[in-house]
């Protein structure tokens, strides 16, 4: 009976293990249902970095196995085996001469091209549409300054989804309102710092309408990997549509209804955070929500229109269930609109994540909202807290935000 | 092993233990006292500690130590020190806080320098050992104290000095004696003769004309300026005057010029008078600028004018304290000059009211910007 010697046991073992790992690598880039995939590019700012790819990749990679090659047939060939040292040479002139050159010269070919893109991204003159994009633990906010010639007269304010009309020049000025986090959606541009203090400013542009995912992409604190965003891009009919929608007039549940009673529930529960815009109280006053007075960043989603997004929570959870958020992602371009701007209907909803999220928030997502532990936070949650509300509540409320289109 | 010499400190640390834990008890833990004995503690532990390590400077003379010197010492300063030092800690516990630690530091320091003296003669009966052993128990921090003392002595002069005379004269002070210093130093490293007496006469008749100066500057007391900003603080906002004409306090020392870039939100300019607004990424002007809730936004004003003007922040109302009582709430620049600019940074933690918006005006000039918090 042949036997395996220990080493040769050893040396199998190690190569079947790194002949896996790289096999699973290789694999996992023909993923096909892959939304940030960062080469898929379907705006003109992320072909822009694509075709720097194509031409940085190839030159990276031949370099990288040129010399893993020849550093790894050094490894073999001069391993010791217990021999003299080897002859030790330096000051070949030509070999230095080379080996300075050829490194200089890729990295001259190589800094021209990325020097290029990264002015062409930084370019603002061609901007004809601006967003103020704020970041905080662990959600987006997008507010669109009053814009006459893009249709918007009044500011709009979102979250969680942003919508931009496709093939338009868009400039997000980005910034912070607690820790740093980054802005990243592959499809359309790469990533940009998010920070306390500064405006950091990113185009964005989609050739055509559809969703592009993206996620932050700055470790921000506990639920950092919870913290995503998605860029909704609609054609410039479309765009007016969903503008002239989140303009509208807010229109009160009819008396006597559900919803009515979840209107009350909000106004107790949760408008002391989240704003809806002409929401009014029982003595005709408009409730202005106070965040700042509650949440550590100073800020929380507004939901004025809430049932127009398919996410919430941070892009988190689908407001909508499995077979209508196939319908919008798997829609064609010229379908995407219309079922977009449809929004969350009765049918649609997700209630269950809608209501687990309205029973207890921090145990879908992890946040700091546990009222015994905010010494740090001087008493201000980072994060929706567990309202304890009861079913007869979350019914009412349920009732309630369906109408918030 | 126990010498004669750490006995001693070793004593001295258990009683400054001793006494910092019953004042703890007693009087105060957390006033000066409970600081300067267990201060006393700490020190004569390190110098116990130095003694036993060092056998009392000599192991092989440790017998021999025991055997007084019976030679006349030289007359020590350290006593003299040390009264001064009481007489300053008792003239400090009746007048100032700081003459008080000063006297304590001298009274501490003159009361080791003099222990530390007196265990050196009695150490042996050689005279040049016992210097020996002195310099080699304390040597080491001598320098270094001295050298401290007198350069805060010497800073502290200078700045009298400097705070005394106007801001160009300070300057050219500054300069004069830099280069002095400069060249004085280049001197003795080239020339190592000049390293002598007379060296040392420039420097005691130097360090004379510098006490006399400082003492001259601080009787005559600090500039105008100084004394006034000491009184009122310019940039309180409780002094912020928001109206046309130049405030009495505010607009001292305006800056022209803004560093600050990555911030802006938008750009306010005034040009023929008027205002206008641009926001950042947008080529033209606006009527209105959106700026994010409970964030803290900078917005650029730029004067193109060449009257004076400041951007004036009118953000409504807000209760006063726990009262009901409103007053409003705004901020502003200091009056900007022709082509400068300034920054001015807001944080509106609630929403814009339609009916009582937030605005941007500048006094004197025509048109507002609307200021949107969605």
């Amino acid at each position: 009976m042949d036997t395996v010697s220990p080493v040769k046991s050893l040396t199998r073992r190690i190569s079947t293990t790194v002949a896996g790992v790289a096999g699973a690598v290789v694999l996992a880039g023909c993923a096909q249902n892959a939304p940030q995939d960062t080469w898929k590019p379907k705006g003109d700012n992320a072909q822009m970095i694509y075709s720097l790819d194509k031409l940085v990749f190839p030159i990276a990679g031949i370099v990288g196995v040129l010399v893993s090659a020849l550093a790894g047939y050094i490894f073999v060939k001069f391993r010791d085996k217990g021999q003299a040292i080897p002859a030790q040479s330096h000051g070949k002139p030509i070999v230095e001469i080379v080996l300075t050159i050829v490194p200089a010269l890729i990295l001259t070919v190589v800094g021209v091209f990325t020097f290029r893109t990264i002015m062409d991204l930084a370019e603002t003159q061609d901007t004809e549409m601006i967003i103020n994009v704020t970041g905080q633990q662990w959600w987006w906010e997008y507010d669109y300054p009053a814009q006459a010639d893009q249709g918007i007269t009044q500011p709009i304010i979102t979250s969680g989804q942003l919508v931009i009309p496709e093939d338009t020049n868009v400039l997000l000025r980005e910034t912070s309102r607690d820790v740093i986090h980054s802005f990243w959606i592959p499809a359309l541009n790469g990533k940009k710092d998010a920070v306390p203090g500064r405006i950091h400013l990113l185009r964005m542009q989609a050739d055509q309408p559809g969703i592009y995912a993206g996620q932050c992409t700055e470790f921000c604190g506990l639920s950092h990997a919870n913290m995503r965003m998605e860029a909704i891009a609609l054609s410039k009919e479309d765009f007016a549509k969903w503008v002239a929608n989140q303009q509208k007039a807010y229109t009160p549940p009819a008396e006597g209804t559900l919803a009515k009673e979840g209107e009350t529930t909000f106004i107790n529960q949760c408008s002391r955070c989240h704003q809806v815009n002409g929401i009014k109280d029982a003595n005709g006053k408009a409730i202005i929500s106070a965040p700042d007075e509650n949440v550590y960043s100073g800020a929380a989603p507004n939901l004025t229109t809430l049932m127009t997004r398919n996410t919430f929570a941070g892009a988190m959870f689908d407001l909508v269930n499995q077979k209508c958020r196939a319908d919008v992602w798997d829609a064609k371009s010229e379908e995407f609109g219309a079922k977009y701007l449809a929004g969350v209907s009765e049918d649609c909803l997700n209630e269950k994540n809608l209501r687990a999220w309205l029973r207890n928030a921090p145990a879908m997502k992890p946040m700091y909202a546990d009222p015994a532990k905010l010494e740090k936070t001087n008493g201000l949650y980072r994060g929706m807290p567990n309202l304890g509300l009861t079913e007869d509540d979350i019914d009412k409320l349920v009732a309630y935000l369906l109408t918030l289109k | 092993m126990i010498t004669p010499g750490s006995k001693y400190f070793l004593g001295l640390t258990g009683l400054g233990l001793v006494s910092a834990v019953l004042y703890c008890f007693l009087v105060n833990p957390s006033d000066l006292g409970a600081y300067a004995l267990f201060g006393l503690f700490i020190s004569a532990a390190l110098i116990a500690g130095f003694s036993i390590f060092t056998s009392d400077g000599d192991t092989d003379s440790v017998a021999e130590a025991v055997e007084a010197n019976t030679e006349t010492t030289a007359p020590s300063f350290w006593p003299i020190v040390f009264a001064l030092g009481g007489a300053l800690t008792l003239l400090g516990i009746a007048t100032n806080e700081i003459v008080f630690v000063l006297g304590l530091a001298v009274l501490v320091g003159g009361a080791v320098e003099w222990v530390i003296d007196d265990w050196a003669e009695k150490a042996s009966a050689d005279t040049e050992f016992n210097s020996f052993v002195r310099h080699r128990a304390i040597g080491a921090l001598d320098y270094p104290g001295i050298a401290a003392v007198v350069l805060g002595v010497v800073a502290f002069l200078f700045s009298r000095i400097m705070l005394t005379v106007s801001k160009d004269e300070a300057s050219i002070i500054f300069i004069i004696v830099s280069a002095l210093i400069f060249v004085t130093g280049i001197l003795l490293a080239a020339k190592p003769a000049l390293r002598g007496k007379s060296t040392a006469i420039i420097s005691v008749v130097g360090v004379l004309v510098l006490a006399v100066a400082g003492i001259a500057s601080a009787l005559n007391g600090e500039r105008k300026e100084l004394v006034k900003y000491a009184k009122e603080d310019p940039y309180s906002i409780s002094h912020r005057e928001c109206g046309k004409e130049a405030g009495e306090h505010y607009d001292h020392e305006a800056n022209g010029s803004v560093s600050l870039r990555s911030g802006v939100v938008a750009t306010i300019f005034v040009e023929d008078g008027k205002i206008r607004a641009q926001e950042v990424g947008l080529k033209r002007d606006v009527q209105a600028i959106t700026i994010p809730r409970s964030n803290s936004t900078t917005i650029l004003f730029r004067n193109l004018d060449s009257e004076e003007y400041r951007l004036v922040a009118n953000l409504g109302e807000a209760k006063v304290g726990t009262t009901d009582v409103m007053e409003k709430v705004g901020t502003c620049t200091q009056l900007t000059g022709k082509n400068e600019e300034q920054a001015l940074t807001v944080t509106i933690p609630k929403p814009s009211n339609p009916e009582a918006p937030y605005t941007l005006t500048v006094p004197g000039a025509t048109g507002e910007i609307k200021v949107v918090v969605p």
